[in-house]
């Protein structure tokens, strides 16, 4: 194992995970830029240049920020702490890059189709949108590369318990276990539909494509996504943010209880995506709602935890009262404020997404701009400013340098400009959603109706939102060359926190893969099983592609 | 006796080792408040539509 100076990890791993940092810090700049555009050309104040169409920007948007950027960061992140926990073999970290490669080969292919105007499908893809065949080649090739990764993880935690018989795995080194676990099962599902589906026809190997099975499949990958976001930001915050505080982990056996529920809870529930769907029994809708109530547990023990670790840490520090204990937070360190204020997003992020989930009130919410406001907080908030928290120490601590008092107060000013922005951004969509806004369009006066009329002022709401989080986007990236390349030499300390001395010794049953693996599959079996035997079987005839629906 | 006195030795160890949670209690509650006013609103508005 060659070790320099300064960095904190393996320097052979430091580059393997800052290969990643790279193409999602550089996603986070081009990803942006496409949100700011599109608030602009939604709210009538930009016409696009070069014949660049709306749908064209936002596919960019979504596509690079919700699936490129997070998919490198996420992958690149839990190989650091991997490398940290359980280490890391030559023959590893050569399938992680082999992975690596694979994931940006097929992110590139997706992106030239995309700027080529062959693919203004949205995200989401949804059929019967037809788009170029080599955007599906490359996604398909994202997954690909991404399972690499999924077995690398797997290995290093077999490898590590071959080792260390009997003990209990690192805390950190088990949610990422099960964070991939949840990434595999969930891409099952993407995989089937993209290969089996989308690929021949756009091909042209076959005419038309069942859209309601297209759908569901994408709907069980597409949940799970959530969680596979959410789950790193989890780590940071039970395994992390203790250490940050001054603090220990309040309890090691909450915390992986909470990622074992989120395993089995957070992929049998696609149809709340789908509640306004024909052609889905009713009855197995309100089945997956009442399985999507169930992730509500491990969130809520996620928040009670967190508080808790707060309060104790407070507390110890000498802080009294009933909330005296919040001044013991170190609220200057960015390293702790910018998840903390993700955190504190995460309370209307996660009522909102009851709200959606919540069976017939769907429909006061579906496919309005509530929802794209509802995202813009979970992902675009809670999660990016942990995973931005996360590199005011990553990335030093990768390239052998140190977090300055400037960037620590840049950090600051970023993470409010952050806040700040979204709440006028999100907040906008929120309420023009309510009043039927609708999501995934671009800027129209609707033939001068009067709902309409109400939707603009929100619409220009958005606008300065977006420009103010595109001046966050700007700071980030400085912040992010600054640690790279600027910053002084210097050791920047990886912090791993320790479970609380009061917390009760894990159980071993928490680490039974096979209970877990077995439930979780059950659950899915049971929650799809009927439902999809009877989309198949009582299906309309298949469509034909369109892919000059939108422009 | 003695096994009674030992007993209530053991609880008070017990209570002294729990940490005071009041402040996390309250924010849990709150934050479960928050939830089912929001939640609530909506309601309102989906019925009334």
């Amino acid at each position: 194992m060659t070790m320099i100076n300064n960095t904190s990890i393996n320097k052979d791993d430091s580059s393997l995970v800052m290969a990643h940092m790279w193409v999602a810090f550089v996603s986070l700049f081009v990803g942006g830029l496409m949100g700011l555009l599109q608030t602009l050309v939604r709210s009538g104040t930009l016409t696009l240049p070069f014949g660049i169409g709306y749908y064209q920007i936002l596919t960019v948007h979504g596509v690079i920020l919700a699936l490129v950027l997070t998919t490198f960061f996420i992958i690149g992140f839990q190989f650091s702490l991997m490398s940290k926990t359980v280490g890391m073999s030559n023959k590893q970290r050569d399938s992680a890059w082999f992975g690596f490669w694979i994931m940006l080969f097929g992110t590139v292919t997706t992106a030239v189709t995309i700027l080529l105007g062959k693919a203004s499908v949205l995200y989401t893809f949804y059929a019967p949108l037809k788009a170029y065949p080599t955007f599906y080649i490359g996604l398909a090739l994202v997954v690909v590369g991404s399972w690499i990764g999924c077995f690398t993880n797997f290995r290093q935690l077999y490898v590590w318990k071959k080792k260390h018989k009997g003990e209990k795995s690192p805390l950190l080194a088990f949610m990422v276990v099960i964070n991939m676990l949840l990434w595999f099962i969930a891409t099952l599902g993407v995989a089937a539909t993209v290969l089996i589906q989308f690929i021949p026809w756009s091909l042209g190997m076959v005419d038309t494509i069942n859209v309601l099975v297209s759908r569901t499949l994408f709907w069980y990958f597409g949940h799970p996504l959530v969680y596979f976001w959410l789950l790193p930001a989890y780590m940071a915050w039970y395994a992390i943010i203790p250490k940050i505080i001054g603090g220990k982990i309040f309890s090691d056996s909450l915390a992986r209880l909470s990622f074992v529920l989120f395993l089995m809870f957070s992929i049998p529930v696609g149809f709340h995506h789908q509640l306004t769907e024909p052609g889905i029994d009713p009855v197995w809708k309100f089945i997956q709602v009442v399985l999507t109530f169930m992730v509500i547990i491990p969130s809520l023990l996620t928040a009670f935890s967190m508080f808790a670790t707060f309060e104790i840490t407070g507390r110890k520090k000498g802080y009294t009262g009933l909330f005296g204990w919040i001044k013991g937070l170190p609220w200057k360190d960015v390293r702790f404020f910018a998840p903390m204020v993700g955190m504190i997003a995460f309370i209307p992020a996660g009522t909102g997404g009851i709200i959606n989930a919540s069976n017939q009130m769907n429909q006061v919410v579906h496919n309005t701009i509530w929802v794209t406001g509802h995202f813009h907080l979970t992902v675009g908030t809670t999660v990016i400013l942990t995973f931005f928290g996360i590199s005011y120490w990553l990335i030093p601590a990768l390239t052998g340098r140190k977090l300055t008092a400037k960037i620590n107060t840049l950090g600051l000013i970023q993470t409010i400009v952050w806040a700040f922005g979204m709440s006028i951004m999100s907040g906008s969509m929120h309420i023009a959603g309510l009043l039927g806004a609708p999501r995934r369009s671009s800027y129209s006066t609707y033939g001068g109706t009067e709902q309409a009329s109400e939707w603009i002022g929100y619409q220009i709401g958005q606008a300065i939102g977006g420009s103010i989080l595109f001046i966050g986007i700007i700071l980030m990236v400085y912040i992010f060359i600054n640690m790279v390349f600027l910053a002084p030499k210097g050791h920047e300390e990886f912090p791993l926190a320790e479970v609380s001395d009061d917390a009760e010794p894990t159980p071993m049953f928490l680490e039974n893969w096979k209970l877990w693996i077995g439930i979780t599959v059950a659950l899915i079996l049971f929650a799809y099983t009927i439902p999809f035997i009877d989309i198949i079987q009582h299906s309309p005839p298949g469509s034909p592609g369109f892919d000059m629906l939108i422009r | 006796m003695s096994k009674s006195k030992h007993k209530t030795n053991d609880v008070e160890t017990f209570s002294e080792k729990e940490p005071e949670l009041k402040g996390t209690l309250i924010a849990v509650f709150g934050l479960g408040a928050f939830i089912v006013i929001s939640w609530i609103i909506v309601y309102v508005l989906f019925v009334s539509r």
